[in-house]
């Protein structure tokens, strides 16, 4: 008990030197709740969406997705024909059925041509307005769509386009544009998803979705009092035979659910590693702060084990003050993270996705595992320096602590670190010589790990080297006020290098990725500008977003142009010639002036060649794999047609970055096999310009395609910028969840900083008194603080290029073949960290300016 | 880099007033209202330029507070205190320190040097600090006088605890300041090692000129001064000139048996 009341009143005593590190397990610990109730919240509100909005039975044409989703490669969703209804009707339990017409295969327009669809890349969805979207949905005003003029929006999608009764919009599908007025708008009484929806009448929506009456997309079944959905779904599917898709409402909403909960689960994962970063970093603090802690009460705790107290209740002391941190910062922190999830749902909210804090949902498990994690990482990280506080001697008592002794960072440290740095060194050299991508990963991933380790261990003796270095640069411009930053950095190598260490962990990570990122952009532009043959490249803004036919007529009968080429993802299943199947591959079939417009480097045969009746190419691995030489025939099963036996003309190669793993066929050649209507809309144009002509067409392009504002023409310096901007943009997201793990890093230089002025408060009141300015003494602080965080960061950009260059040889074998060391972002991340040491060093600073002289001389 | 105060090219005299430093009707009183404690009750002292004053009395009779009053470390109730011409009460920090570093030096009872900085370093701080370079002649004759002349590579750890309060008497000599304030210089020392420090303090008045005012609880140490006050109840109750250690003694037993009759 005694061990506990002194624990206790340590902590007490000390509240303010925990607060920092107390922080630091509270960020952690929100940031894991904070992801795991919002992605929890996140599924129930899907799970309740998908319920609430389907009927209780659903029939659609076989080829249809499981989620109901009605995007279809040739514009023009699968349907039923409208006869299904009727027999439908007929079977036994059935209460009501009605007739659908969906599609997702649709861009919207307002009068001034602007997209209405949401910016979060949620879908847009045109569809006949029916009984059973009815009851999800109350029309707020107007009324619902009667004949082809009117059209009913949603109320979210209204507000933020500012849509009102009686303004036009276009709806632009595969089969042309329909225009129509606003006749009512209708609110969601469920969560809106994201998503823009847009009602037709039934009619209007066959006409314009389908392109004839009498079919639909999905037929929407009541059961009728007492039935349930499995047994309705049995006599369906007796009624209709075994040539439609039947789901109840439970296996729609799971097949939702399910790619919902795959997104959510990459989320989830990648947040909680950025968490898993941040308590890696909150691990230096703590320990800092214990070292600290027990540095600073040698002579209390000499006292103790003077007057009898066991090293075990010394040791034991230390890691009870640890565990009362650690349950502080937990419990904190799990109510943070609540709070970061409801910050998160408001934030889903300003795109589209409006969250009911109703369906906050807090699993037991996610405070349970925040407390344990911030406990079990606390007391963990509180360990070494707990064990250290039981080696203190009794003798310590007697002795005149003025400071703590200085640490030396020992001849074992050095061995070790530097067999662990060299090893890891090892491991990324093997990475770089590996053949093979997944066995050089692993080296790799092991390299990382070992590197960062050993830096961690030879921290310290970096420390000594590094700050002497940076004070002959830096510090000697500040004259003696410089030299005692210096020395004071040095005095003790192993509190510099942990405080450093952490810094270094985000900084490297930081560096890592803006080397991979930029080497990826300059790989991407390289192979470009070595492949790309063509001016221009028309697509959709998504993925799904096909040309329509119409367009790529008018593109053709755009001045200036030499060629077009269409481009067009087939799915088809592929028989080779060792008898094996692969389902579900993708064959690329596009005008033969494909082989001029992207040079694709062949390892065997001529790709030209592939374009020729009854041809096609395979790729490297593939042709491997599969024994696959130059004249082999693979059968090719089209999923919306027939089987074609093709003649392997060409094997590419697979060092590519632009259509790598491509299989090329003619357009002609699939058209043999595939009937027209089932032939998919062009996912790509190219467009190549005249001599000269390329400034003229690119304009007369531009204006071709305002007609459809989900379509975009870029030539290749737009193209190399938007691959650029696409990459940076995923760059920053990552950078901004890193910014946790350096935020709790920042946190730790504060924190030794401050633990330091304490320490040092006699050495202050001495300088004061023998004429050191305030303004003098706060500089000096700043100054340690500064070459504390430069020397992290160099560790950091260091070690993260020393990895980003070996991720980069890595994959050069998958066409990341130009390393580009990103020198701007790097410099500036360099400088960016003096400016956190400034920062860092601002509190700790203006409270050792603030020490009264007298009270800092008589300290004890 | 200016200073608004002259910096004396000598310990010396120099021709200046024969007074140092000197306190008017000072008081210093913590607290307020019935709480309130008077460590100084309208002391009037000088200072005399080129002695060796030594400040003695009970615990708590104020003598520590008024060599702080006096040093600028502390500031008064009420009352005026001039070092040489300038008045430093009411002066505000950035002057005081400027004062501290350029007219004053100090030597503590422990913790007098920074251990991240060898004898030399510390010996030189002050006036590294005030960015000015140290006479070389001076200062080798200051560290000849202390005799530390092989020592000056070493860090504060390496040195023994005379050795240590030598470096800091060095340092309070070599930026040759108006006046040195020793807080019981001696008090952490073993007799051999405090009569040392002693004779170099000695030493610096008579051959060099210094002004050292010195508190000390200490008979022995304070017959090395040229004057001895007597505090008691933060009043100056006597003063002695030219002590010796027997005289003092039986001086602090007499106020000794007067306070416990009183």
């Amino acid at each position: 008990m005694t061990v506990l009341k002194t624990s206790l009143r340590n902590f007490l005593a000390h509240k303010g030197r925990m607060a920092l590190s107390a922080v630091a397990v509270l960020l952690s610990v929100a940031f894991v709740c904070g992801t795991l109730v919002f992605t929890d919240t996140m599924n129930t509100t899907f799970d309740k969406l998908f319920q609430a909005t389907s009927s209780d039975v659903t029939v659609s044409a076989k080829g249809s997705s499981d989620t109901g989703e009605t995007t279809s490669r040739t514009g023009r969703p699968p349907t039923v024909p409208a006869s299904v209804v009727g027999r439908v009707r007929g079977a036994e339990g059935v209460r009501s059925a009605e007739g659908t017409v969906f599609s997702t295969s649709v861009t919207v327009v307002d009068a001034g041509k602007d997209k209405l669809s949401p910016s979060s890349g949620a879908p847009t969805i045109v569809g006949s307005w029916n009984h059973n979207d009815a009851r999800t949905m109350k029309i707020t005003s107007g009324t619902a769509p009667k004949g082809p003029g009117q059209v009913m929006v949603d109320a979210d999608t209204a507000d933020k386009h500012h849509l009102r009764l009686g303004d036009e919009i276009g709806v632009i599908t595969a089969l042309g544009t329909h225009h129509a007025r606003v006749s009512g708008i209708a609110a969601f009484r469920v969560t809106n998803p994201g998503t823009a929806i847009f009602y037709l009448d039934t009619a209007t929506a066959q006409r314009t979705l389908v392109g004839r009456s009498g079919v639909y997309t999905n037929v929407n079944v009541t059961a009728a009092r007492g039935v349930s959905d499995a047994r309705l779904k049995k006599n369906v599917t007796a009624a209709l035979g075994h040539g439609y898709k039947v789901q109840t409402a439970k296996e729609v909403a799971d097949a939702n659910q399910k790619s919902v909960e795959s997104f959510l689960d990459v989320m989830k994962y990648a947040m909680l590693g950025f968490a898993g970063i941040a308590f890696l970093v909150g691990i230096f603090l703590i320990i800092n702060t214990f070292s600290m802690l027990v540095a600073q009460r040698t002579r209390e705790i000499g006292l103790m084990r003077a007057i009898g107290s066991s090293r075990r209740q010394v040791n034991r002391s230390v890691l009870i003050e640890a565990l009362l941190l650690g349950v502080l910062g937990s419990v904190l922190g799990v109510g943070a993270g609540i709070g970061i999830a409801v910050g998160l749902m408001k934030l889903m909210g300003q795109i589209g996705m409006h969250l009911s804090t109703s369906d906050l949902t807090v699993a037991w498990t996610t405070p349970a595992l925040g407390l344990l994690l911030g406990v079990v990482v606390t007391v963990l990280a509180a360990y070494l320096p707990a064990r250290r506080a039981g080696r203190i001697s009794p003798m310590a008592a007697l002795r005149d602590a003025g400071t703590p002794a200085d640490a030396k960072a020992g001849i074992v440290r050095a061995v070790i670190g530097l067999l662990l740095t060299g090893a890891g060194g090892w491991s990324l050299y093997v990475a770089t010589e590996a053949d093979k991508a997944t066995t050089g990963s692993g080296w790799l991933g092991l390299g990382v790990v070992l590197t960062l380790i050993g830096f961690v261990v030879i921290g310290p003796l970096l420390a000594g080297l590094l700050v002497r270095v940076l004070a002959a640069v830096i510090l000697r411009v500040f004259g003696p006020v410089g030299r005692m930053a210096e020395r004071n950095a040095l005095r003790n190598p192993r509190r510099t290098g942990a405080t450093g260490a952490a810094l270094m962990i985000g900084l490297a990570l930081v560096a890592c990725l803006s080397v991979v990122g930029s080497s990826m952009v300059a790989s991407a532009t390289d192979q470009l500008d070595k492949t790309v043959g063509t001016d221009f490249i028309i697509q959709g803004d998504q993925e799904y977003k096909m040309i329509d036919q119409q367009m790529v007529r008018k593109i053709k009968d755009t001045p200036g142009l030499a060629r077009v080429t269409e481009y067009k993802l087939l799915d088809a299943s592929l028989t080779t010639p060792d008898g094996h199947v692969s389902t579900s591959e993708t064959i690329n079939a596009a005008d033969p002036t494909y082989a001029r417009d992207v040079r694709t480097k062949t390892v065997a045969g001529n790709l030209a060649d592939a374009y020729r009746p009854g041809s096609m190419s395979v790729f490297e691995g593939f042709a491997d794999r599969h024994g696959i030489k130059l004249g082999s025939t693979v059968a090719v099963d089209f999923k919306d047609g027939g089987t074609a036996r093709l003649t392997v003309r060409a094997i590419t190669s697979d060092e590519a970055v632009v259509d790598k793993g491509a299989m090329y066929v003619a357009i002609s050649t699939a058209a043999k096999s595939v009937p027209a209507g089932h032939m998919p809309l062009d996912q790509l144009v190219f467009a190549t310009a005249e001599d000269g002509r390329q400034a003229a067409a690119y304009k007369a392009l531009k204006s071709t395609l305002s007609a459809d504002p989900a379509l975009t023409v870029r030539d290749q310096t737009d193209y190399k910028k938007a691959l650029k901007d696409q990459i940076g943009q995923l760059l920053n997201m990552i950078y901004g969840l890193l910014a946790l793990a350096i935020i709790v890093a920042v946190l730790g230089v504060v924190n030794t900083l401050a633990l330091s002025v304490v320490e040092r408060t006699r050495e202050i009141g001495l300088m004061r008194a023998i004429g050191l300015s305030r303004r003098q003494l706060r500089r000096m602080i700043r100054l340690e603080s500064v070459v504390i965080a430069v020397f992290g960061a160099l560790l950091g950009l260091g070690l993260g290029m020393g990895w980003g260059a070996t991720a980069q040889k890595l994959l050069a074998l998958e066409g990341l073949n130009v390393l580009d060391i990103p020198w701007p972002t790097i410099i500036a991340v360099f400088i960016g960290s003096a400016f956190v040491g400034l920062f860092a060093a601002l509190v700790p600073a203006f409270r050792a300016g603030r020490m009264n002289v007298l009270n800092a001389i008589a300290t004890e | 880099m200016t200073s608004a105060v002259t910096i004396p090219r000598h310990g010396g005299t120099g021709g200046r007033t024969a007074v140092a430093a000197r306190a008017r009707q000072v008081v210093k009183a913590y607290g307020s209202g019935e709480t309130r404690v008077v460590a100084l009750d309208h002391v009037d002292v000088d200072i005399a330029r080129g002695e060796f004053t030594a400040i003695m009395g009970p615990s708590g009779s104020g003598k520590s507070t008024l060599m702080h009053c006096l040093a600028g470390l502390d500031t008064v109730t009420s009352g005026q205190i001039h070092l040489d011409e300038t008045e430093i009460t009411g002066l505000k920090d950035k002057k005081l320190t400027r004062l501290r570093r350029d007219r004053i030096g100090f030597i503590f009872q422990a913790f007098n040097l920074l251990p991240t900085l060898n004898a030399l370093e510390n010996i030189t701080l002050p006036m590294d600090i005030a960015g000015r370079k140290p006479d070389r002649a001076w200062l080798d004759r200051v560290v000849e006088t202390v005799g530390l002349a092989g020592r000056l590579k070493h860090r504060p750890t390496q040195l023994s605890g005379g050795q240590q309060q030598r470096v800091a008497v060095a340092r309070a000599l070599a930026a040759r300041p108006e006046i040195i304030f020793g807080d019981e210089p001696t008090g952490n020392l073993d007799s051999r090692a405090g009569a040392e420090v002693l004779g170099f303090l000695r030493r610096s008045v008579d051959e060099l000129g210094q002004t050292i005012v010195m508190v000390t609880h200490d008979p022995v140490a304070a017959s090395y001064a040229d004057r001895v006050l007597y505090l008691a109840d933060g009043r100056i109750v006597d003063e002695m000139r030219q002590p010796t250690a027997d005289q003092v003694l039986d001086r602090m037993k007499d106020f000794d048996a007067r306070g416990r009759t009183s």
